[in-house]
């Protein structure tokens, strides 16, 4: 191969070099662009989920409280038995396990939504701890609360004051600001799993809808291993039956409902697509290309080419054409991935997971995690792309060397 | 074969389909000889040159060029044999338009590995031979009829061929140019003592040759 002449052939041909490359780059931006939307919106669907420290969340639909008095359950998060939870610790693909208790609890003079938690957990709302404002985060074995901010703020509460659950006061160790993290399990008091578990057990009200030992929880947050979810997911409703209320990302990608979140199919088809559209473009340049340099190659196999020095030839201009149109794509990709890295997205929330009873004021408003749509071209789908350039420039160079072995230097300079 | 042959065709016939182009043609090139083929469009003089410079291969006979008998030859076989002993000359110089001047006529050492300087060196000598010093990084698009027909002898010459097959090389030219390279070819053929081979229609041109061998039907007749 002599690539002073693979150069000046894709210099001086202009128009068939800017055809075939950009045909080539196109297809392979869209190829990038549209795995790359396709891999955003999977991320950020795992973003409410991911920013409390878990894969899966787990709760149980129950029936509705009898009277709104004293502690009860949310109808959207009832009784999870101890050793239903024991089974799930269990499952494999688990990597880290949070449990944790949710309280209406309406006392006479005000109405607060308690969480129990174990101050230890790194799956859960124990990742609150870095977002305490005042004061410090719950330490184990110690019977006090922690005060969210918008809570504190409308009741005037502060760190070393005291606050009343269901009759009995806690120390306020700290106040944290959890709405503006996550939009899941936010409550107004943070207690000890164990203090809430109390509480619980000994509501006639939770007792009455949903029976309950000291013991039991009622959300449950896992991480799993990446590829374990799903079947973690499908093991846990099995454990605790249909009335399990299991969150995924999956589940968080079905309520966006984004085309390019729906399904990997799509993402697949549109790239075939695409890059059968790019591989065609290609092809037909370079065949044009071998039809209009017959002569040319004529030429080549008369003053002593061998057959195989022209084939190296032309596979060389196919394989170097078609890379540099594999980087410019890749180039496009990349300025398109930026521009589209400032799109928003609003990533609804379920109403089970929303912790704030409906009947109250902004209860029954449908909340939305939004955030900017986190596009990024990881290095494996930038090199498969440019490495897939690469294999259609060879492919199509392959391909043409069956017409060019079949040219005759006698045959294509004989009508002069 | 005689001893100062450098090329014998024997009883060259091509045929395609039905249609007999070359009719038992034998015919022998001497060492240093300036043979030309004369005869009316379609009379098989160019045919005939494919088949005695391995471009073509004969329906019958045999074709020994430089004591190697090419005619069973395979086409990877055939394209090396061309670059090391024969240069070509076409009536439409088939230079490649994306290539200077001086790549042109180093065409091709292309595949030869070599050093590009060593390349450029004999293509530029040869260009000086030529008198195109002055035009070697042009491309062929900024050359004039003469000056392609300049650089594709040039071109012919860089493998130091033992024959020059030149099928009507003043055919595009107008006259006057037509007689320059008429010259060029004939000073090479009377200083180098290389062997050439050339087609024309043109009987005046024919006259320059030591031999001339007319074509008429496929066959020759004197």
């Amino acid at each position: 191969m002599h690539f002073r002449y693979l150069i000046k052939e894709l210099y001086y041909r202009k128009r068939r070099t800017l055809t075939a490359t950009l045909g080539l780059s196109i297809g392979i931006a869209l190829l990038i662009i549209i795995n790359a939307l396709s891999m955003a919106y999977r991320e950020a669907a795992r973003m409410p989920l991911k920013e409390i420290g878990a894969d899966i969340t787990v709760q149980r639909n129950g029936d509705v409280p009898e009277e709104l008095t004293g502690p009860v359950f949310a109808c959207s998060a009832v009784t999870i038995r101890k050793q239903e939870v024991d089974k799930i610790r269990n499952l494999k693909g688990i990597q880290g396990f949070g449990q944790a208790l949710l309280l209406w609890v309406f006392d006479p003079d005000r109405f607060s939504i308690v969480l129990g938690i174990n101050p230890g957990d790194s799956t859960g709302p124990g990742v609150l701890r870095n977002h305490i404002t005042e004061g410090r985060f719950l330490e184990k074995g110690r019977s006090e609360a922690l005060v969210e901010t918008a809570f504190a703020r409308q009741f005037k509460i502060s760190a070393g004051d005291m606050v009343s659950v269901s009759d009995k006061e806690y120390p306020v160790v700290g106040i944290v600001d959890a709405s503006r993290t996550t939009k899941i399990a936010v409550a107004s008091i943070y207690l000890p799993l164990r203090e809430a578990q109390k509480i619980a057990a000994a509501s006639k009200q939770v007792q009455k809808v949903s029976p309950f030992d000291p013991e039991d929880v009622n959300i449950l947050f896992i991480k799993a291993d990446q590829g374990a979810t799903r079947d973690v997911a499908v093991a846990i409703k099995h454990i605790l039956g249909k009335k399990s209320n299991v969150s995924t990302p999956d589940s968080f990608l079905k309520l966006l409902g984004n085309l390019f979140a729906l399904s990997d199919k799509f993402s697949l088809a549109a790239s075939l697509i695409a890059i059968i559209i790019a591989v065609l473009i290609v092809f037909k340049t370079m065949a044009g290309n071998v039809a209009e340099r017959a002569k040319e190659i004529g030429v080549l196999k008369t003053v002593g080419w061998r057959n195989r020095n022209v084939v190296l030839q032309l596979f060389g201009e196919s394989v170097l054409q078609c890379l540099v149109g594999g980087v410019l794509g890749l180039l496009i990709a990349l300025v398109a991935s930026f521009g589209l890295g400032f799109m928003e997205v609003s990533i609804p929330i379920p109403w089970e997971m929303s912790p704030t009873p409906h009947f109250l004021p902004g209860g029954g408003d449908p909340i939305f995690k939004t955030l900017q749509l986190p596009v990024q071209i990881p290095w494996k789908l930038a090199s498969f792309a440019v490495l897939l350039s690469i294999f259609i420039g060879g492919i199509t160079g392959g391909f043409l060397s069956r017409h060019i072995s079949r040219i005759k230097p006698s045959e294509v300079l004989r009508y002069e | 074969m005689s001893k100062e042959a450098i090329l014998e065709g024997m009883d060259l016939r091509k045929e395609y389909g039905t249609l007999c182009v070359v009719k038992g043609v034998s015919l022998t090139v001497e060492k240093g000889e300036f043979i030309s083929i004369v005869g009316k469009s379609g009379s098989g003089k160019t045919t005939l040159l494919s088949l005695l410079s391995g471009l073509e291969r004969s329906t019958n006979g045999r074709v020994i060029l430089n004591g190697k008998d090419i005619t069973a030859a395979s086409e990877d076989e055939l394209a090396l044999f061309r670059r090391e002993n024969v240069g070509f000359i076409f009536q439409s110089f088939n230079l490649i338009p994306t290539l200077s001047a001086w790549e042109n006529v180093a065409l091709p050492l292309f595949p030869v590995k070599m050093p590009e300087e060593k390349r450029r060196s004999r293509a530029l000598d040869l260009l000086g031979q030529m008198e195109m010093e002055h035009r070697v990084e042009h491309l062929p698009s900024a050359l004039s009829g003469g000056e392609k027909q300049r650089v594709a002898i040039a071109r012919a010459l860089i493998n130091n061929p033992k024959i020059v097959f030149a099928d009507e090389p003043t055919g595009n030219l107008d006259s006057k140019t037509g007689e320059a390279i008429m010259d060029i070819l004939k000073n090479l053929h009377a200083d180098n003592g290389m062997s050439l081979l050339m087609v024309t229609h043109d009987a005046e041109l024919s006259k320059e040759a030591d031999r001339t061998i007319r074509m008429q039907d496929g066959e020759v007749v004197s």
